[in-house]
């Protein structure tokens, strides 16, 4: 890691050789240094936009500020009011997609 | 600066928080010059922040790196995570440190954060630096103008409108060489404005009685003809000027060697329905010309109404242009009224996936088709979430009406200047890469024209299949429409995220400050089936709806016309500007 003179000092070293990386981690890991999780990313903003997730989304963002009040909405408020919706709403078609991506994924990095 | 100048629709800059402030007094002279190294630009034009290339951002408190929001402190260069309610590191962070260290950067999304404040904050300079950036990663080799426009927009003196009256010795010509209309004492036609007449159906004609209506109304049009500017009589003398050698020679009848023009058809059109005569009038001699300008098209079957518009917009332009000197500049509309009237201009980007060079092209356009949404299936799951909502054409419809199954006219503006993957037969090549990539193609408007026409694709025909269709789904239209949105600056922009910032890859070009307010005035309908079917013209005069149906001309209610089944729409600007002429006027 690059030194930095305003960096204050880090732990970190010492926590990492005691924890194990959990499979969760090393899949990330292993996600992102492929470039495929960004490719998901990609793939996934796309099948959201065509299926009007993405417009559903704003219109939400868009009522709820109009109702708060636009000085009155942060970012925090937001992701809070919208995630559960958000989530709700992906169209079944879309999950099972980017499962399957990742599910070959998986196979083929042979974890 | 002025408000106009940041897309903010209300023209307001979010002003910095407390903190953000505080950074920046600090930390003066480029406070984010550490940041902008670390930048890095994915081939779409996602900005990230990244140490190294390859760095896996992580949580300094917890050692996540899978979080959704991780910020990094600007001060520090410390990576949190932040995901309320549960926890925010991040926000510890800035509570335990001194105070300077409560500012912090998305680093997935380049966005500015306050730790503190829980909220956005936006900063200029920080935003210029992203952009510059990611114009860099679209460029080639890092140049810094795109292809510049066709036409340069640049602001041609602006004058103020002043109306127009007579000289006292265009007052004495006139008084001699006309005389005032009259309308019929006892005509209960009295209160109908001027210009409403129907037009008779010669043969299946209705394609072109409708569009006919709807350009007879069409105010820079109407303006330009009813106040002379072409003179069929002056234009003609020309053309028998030019004829004469010819008729002497050959000694046939006159009347075949005349030059066509369909703009003195036009303007004997307009002095005709003008009148005041309310008799429904035959537009028999247009008919013959326009036959013989798109010879493939004289039949008396039944036309399609777009086709018809392209094909009389080209014709007029066509006999106007040859009596041009000089070539005019594409999109400008300086060629001909037609032009004047309806050209603008599209650009069209199209952006490599692997590495995100850009590719920019314009091109004039006389309307913008649209196509109607494929399906309605995925919409079909928004419904009940949103089912209680009254979806009943209210203009400031701020709910996404793709959840009430409808479509609508901004529906298919938005799905117009959506980035479109190109599909894999269809791959760009990519001059950065020098081989042919997939690609991401994405339209906007350069240029709006004065008058535009939307025409929905309702009439597919497949040539694989042999078989053509009608697509009569309902299509709800505005009355008032805001093109903004749609603009080329606005498009460039959404793609560069929440930014605000001088838009300087842009011109600084008069167009941004123009309105880009529409007026609905005219709508072609169509019913029925595909060979077997009925144009109505539905025009708005002095706030009044009317239905042009051939020659039977009544007057309707605004819900008559919301209901109707929309296939071309015609929006004039609401605000005009005029400019300085160039010509003297004789």
């Amino acid at each position: 890691m690059r030194p930095s003179i305003n960096r204050p000092p880090t732990p970190e070293a010492e926590e990492d050789q005691e924890k194990e990386p959990t499979l969760q981690e090393i899949i990330n890991i292993k996600l992102i240094e492929s470039g495929e999780k960004e490719r998901l990313k990609e793939l996934l903003r796309e099948r959201l936009t065509e299926c009007g997730w993405r417009d559903e989304m704003k219109a939400l963002c868009r009522a709820f500020t109009r109702k708060k009040g636009r000085n009155n909405v942060t970012v925090d408020d937001l992701v809070h009011v919208i995630t559960p919706k958000g989530r709700a709403s992906v169209p079944d078609s879309v999950k099972a997609e980017l499962l399957q991506r990742i599910r070959t994924f998986l196979v083929s990095a042979a974890l | 600066m002025s408000s106009l100048s940041n897309h903010h629709r209300n023209g307001q800059i979010p002003l910095p928080c407390p903190h953000l402030s505080d950074f920046k007094s600090r930390h003066g002279h480029k406070p984010f010059r550490a940041l902008q190294e670390c930048l890095r630009v994915k081939p779409l034009g996602r900005a990230a922040i990244r140490r190294d290339p390859d760095e896996v951002p992580r949580c300094g408190s917890c050692g996540e790196s899978s979080r959704p929001r991780l910020y990094a402190c600007v001060a520090c260069a410390a990576v949190f995570c932040h995901s309320p309610p549960e926890s925010s590191h991040a926000a510890a962070h800035a509570e335990s440190m001194i105070p300077g260290h409560e500012i912090a950067v998305d680093v997935d999304r380049a966005e500015l954060f306050c730790c503190a404040c829980r909220d956005q904050v936006y900063d200029r300079d920080f935003d210029a630096a992203v952009v510059l950036a990611q114009t860099e990663a679209s460029t080639l080799g890092g140049s810094t103008m795109p292809a510049a426009p066709p036409e340069n927009l640049r602001k041609r003196r602006r004058v103020d409108y002043r109306p127009w009256a007579p000289d006292p010795r265009e007052r004495v010509l006139m008084g001699r060489c006309s005389s005032p209309l009259q309308r019929g004492d006892g005509d209960p036609s009295v209160g109908l404005p001027w210009g409403l007449r129907g037009l008779n159906n010669l043969g299946n004609t209705c394609f072109m009685n409708s569009v006919l209506q709807a350009l007879l109304h069409t105010p820079p049009l109407r303006n330009y003809f009813l106040s002379d500017r072409h003179n069929r009589y002056v234009c003609q003398q020309k053309n028998n000027v030019s004829n004469v050698p010819r008729k002497n020679a050959i000694g046939h009848d006159n009347s075949r060697n005349l030059r066509l023009c369909l703009a003195c058809d036009m303007d004997a059109m307009f002095s005709a329905v003008f009148s005041g005569d309310r008799a429904p009038y035959s537009p028999a001699k247009f008919l013959y010309s326009w036959w013989q300008h798109a010879a493939n098209l004289a039949s008396y079957e039944q036309q399609d109404a777009h086709e018809f518009f392209i094909s009389m917009l080209d014709g007029i332009h066509e006999n106007v242009e040859k009596g041009q000197c000089r070539p005019q500049r594409q999109g400008s509309g300086d060629c001909c009224i037609a032009h004047r009237v309806f050209s603008g201009i599209l650009r069209s980007d199209v952006t490599c996936t692997a590495c995100g060079f850009t590719s920019t092209t314009y091109d004039p356009c006389v309307d913008i088709s649209l196509d109607l949404e494929p399906n309605q299936g995925n919409s079909a799951k928004m419904v009940s979430t949103k089912s209680h909502h009254a979806c009943n054409g209210e203009p400031d419809s701020m709910i996404s009406s793709q959840s009430c199954g409808i479509s609508t006219l901004m529906g298919c503006l938005d799905r117009f200047t959506r980035p479109e993957k190109l599909g894999s037969d269809q791959k760009f090549f990519c001059q950065q890469c020098q081989v042919r990539q997939e690609s991401l193609k994405q339209m906007s408007i350069r240029k709006l024209p004065l008058v535009s026409c939307f025409h929905i694709k309702r009439f597919e025909h497949s040539s694989t299949r042999n078989m053509s269709r009608k697509v009569d789904r309902y299509l709800q239209f505005p009355f008032s429409l805001d093109m903004a949105p749609y603009l080329s600056s606005s498009i460039l922009r959404s793609r560069f995220g929440n930014r605000i910032f001088a838009f300087d890859g842009d011109e600084p070009d008069a167009t941004s400050e123009l309105s880009s307010e529409f007026e609905l005035f005219a709508v072609v309908t169509h019913t029925g089936k595909l060979d077997a079917g009925h144009y109505v013209t539905y025009l708005r005069l002095s706030n009044q709806w009317y239905k042009c149906d051939d020659a039977w001309v009544t007057q309707v209610s605004d819900n008559i016309v919301r209901a109707a089944q929309g296939y071309m729409m015609f929006y004039v600007q609401k605000m005009l500007y005029y400019k300085a002429s160039e010509k003297v006027v004789g």
